[in-house]
């Protein structure tokens, strides 16, 4: 029951804070509406039909991130002008704390795809999988959404303030968007870089997301290693979040 | 019966920092218990460890017979705590923070409802309803943190220095709002501040701590009679010319440096009347303009400077 208290709170810090849902949609919309346009003519050479299709998973990807790091900030603001301290003494348990938080990332995670999911439809994205693979394409939305949450969560309770966990955040962020397959296919890459990108756990979510959208068959060997990882990565994320609530009042 | 009974409680933070040295004292139910000390005496530590926030490195703080490291969920339904910072949700607004409380504390609605509607009129609240919450002044959005504590329908509300930074009118009305509470609604009132005057007026027992540890606890009336002596009083027209004989006057009557106060000289006498005379005369006879000199009974912040001067000695009753 706390968690839906908290989680209700948390969706309407959100709403009241409106500009957090533009600012994390903006670039990857820009991403998906002005760089698939221009950079889609020129992958046409390397059998890419439609571009737009192609980079959607990462930038799915990309606007979980987004909306997960804005979870973070809330730590921040709710510490200075709310109620963070007053929740930490109500009897309510740690986990729902985190929970509720976590939730509320996720869920504007969800609103934030959708959108981008909409406008993809004007350039032509079809997922050929079909009903199930949009269920499947929900799961991985839902465990990428809740891993990135906790691991923001964490994070935010591990640095000093919201300037350092911004600067912290796009320093993460972007080298793991740049070192995935969400721009390029994995074949063209050799060496090093080849090895990064392939270690880079996202590169698996994203070319799970993009089996999902661009064949029409699913796939239980690209599907499940890549749900048992983002199990596990969630596992640590959360237990990791958790620890550091816990750490806040272990002084 | 005791609401809260704290034995031998130490906290060392990880840092280093002793903030409670082996602190002992009992609240009982029902009453406004003040807590008072310099900056850094432990207070707020105090504090954050009786509302299960932080936990104690030893002792024991026992609150209505549980334990508060090992039963903190059964403590934290009863308590509830007002911090120094205030606590409320800028985005939600007057309404919803209080159901936010009740909620966190499950209440059942109804009764929410009908307690969030008598604590809005309890502490004049009704014409802010309408207003967000971010547009309320310091000391409206201190009365909204009181009355949502007070949701959860607490046993012991915590307040770390309330009226910290407010002007006296909004003082006074805090200090209506703190009797309607231990009144009406028989609340336990754990009280943290720096202003004597407040304590005295509202408490049923003061506790003086020190570098993290009780000097002193009783009733104010007890506390003042503990000196048992009379105070000397030199009055001045600026600290200057009360600092500029102070030195020389220390050959006429026994004075410790924190018998200077601003503007006046005030130090505890065994022989009042003999030290106002020579007092009196010295300063006749040197010339030396002062005010008034007279001899009255000690105040509440004459205990307190002295239980917290580098001399106050340690004691408790």
């Amino acid at each position: 029951m706390s968690v839906f208290t908290l989680l209700r709170r948390n969706i309407k810090w959100r709403f009241h804070n409106a500009f957090t849902i533009v600012i994390t949609i903006l670039q990857p919309m820009l991403w998906l509406v002005l760089y698939s346009a221009v950079a889609g003519q020129s992958m046409r050479g390397i059998g890419i039909e439609n571009y737009t299709a192609f980079i959607l998973p990462g930038l799915i990807v990309l606007v979980s991130f987004g909306a997960c790091s804005s979870g973070g900030i809330m730590n921040y603001l709710m510490k200075t002008d709310g109620s963070f301290y007053r929740v930490l003494i109500a009897p309510v348990q740690r986990s729902s704390i985190v929970l509720g938080q976590v939730l509320e990332a996720v869920l504007c995670t969800f609103l934030e795809v959708a959108v981008m999911c909409i406008v993809s439809l004007f350039f032509s994205v079809k997922i050929a999988s079909g009903f199930m693979g949009l269920l499947f394409m929900v799961l991985l939305v839902f465990m990428t959404a809740f891993f990135l949450s906790g691991l923001t969560y964490a994070i935010s309770l591990c640095l000093p303030n919201e300037v350092v966990y911004e600067t912290v955040m796009n320093a993460i962020v972007l080298p793991v968007f740049f070192l995935s397959t969400a721009l390029f296919p994995a074949e063209t890459l050799s060496g090093g870089f080849a090895i990064a990108v392939n270690l880079n756990p996202f590169t698996h979510v994203i070319n799970a997301l993009r089996a999902l959208i661009l064949q029409g068959n699913i796939a239980a060997r690209d599907i499940i290693p890549v749900l048992l990882l983002l199990a596990v990565m969630c596992l640590i994320s959360f237990s990791w979040a958790l620890h550091r609530l816990r750490k806040e009042t272990s002084l | 019966m005791a609401a809260i009974c704290v034995e031998n409680l130490t906290k060392k933070y990880k840092n280093g920092v002793q903030a409670l040295d082996g602190l002992t004292l009992t609240v009982n139910e029902g009453e406004i218990f003040s807590l008072l000390g310099q900056n850094g005496a432990g207070k707020s530590t105090l504090i954050n460890v009786l509302t299960t926030y932080l936990r104690p490195t030893s002792g024991s703080v026992i609150m209505f017979g549980k334990d508060a490291c090992r039963e903190a969920a059964a403590i934290r339904s009863r308590i509830a705590c007002v911090a120094q910072r205030t606590s409320i949700d800028t985005h939600l607004s007057l309404a919803e923070n209080m159901m936010f409380q009740s909620k966190l504390y499950k209440v059942p609605k109804a009764e929410a409802q009908k307690r969030m509607e008598a604590l809005i009129a309890c502490f004049g609240l009704e014409r802010y309803l309408t207003y967000p919450v971010s547009s309320y002044s310091g000391g409206v959005r201190r009365r909204l943190d009181i009355a949502l504590n007070m949701m959860s329908n607490p046993k012991v509300l915590f307040l770390d220095e309330p009226t910290v930074g407010m002007d006296i009118q909004s003082r006074m009305a805090m200090w209506d709002m703190m009797k309607k509470i231990k009144d009406d609604f028989g609340t336990t009132i754990f009280l943290t501040t720096h202003y004597l005057e407040e304590a005295d007026r509202l408490s049923d027992t003061i506790c003086i701590m020190k570098n993290g540890k009780e000097v002193i606890q009783g009733t104010p009336h007890a506390l003042r009679e503990y000196l048992r002596q009379d105070m000397l009083k030199i009055s001045f027209a600026s600290k200057e010319e009360a600092k500029s004989c102070f030195d020389a006057l220390k050959s006429v009557v026994a004075l410790k440096e924190t018998d200077l106060r601003h503007d006046k000289i005030i130090t505890g006498s065994k022989n009042g009347r003999a030290d106002l005379e020579k007092a009196n005369r010295w300063l006749l006879d040197h010339g030396i303009p002062f005010l008034g000199i007279e001899i009255m009974q000690p105040a509440l912040e004459d205990v307190f400077i002295r239980l917290t001067g580098e001399n106050g000695k340690e004691v408790c009753r």
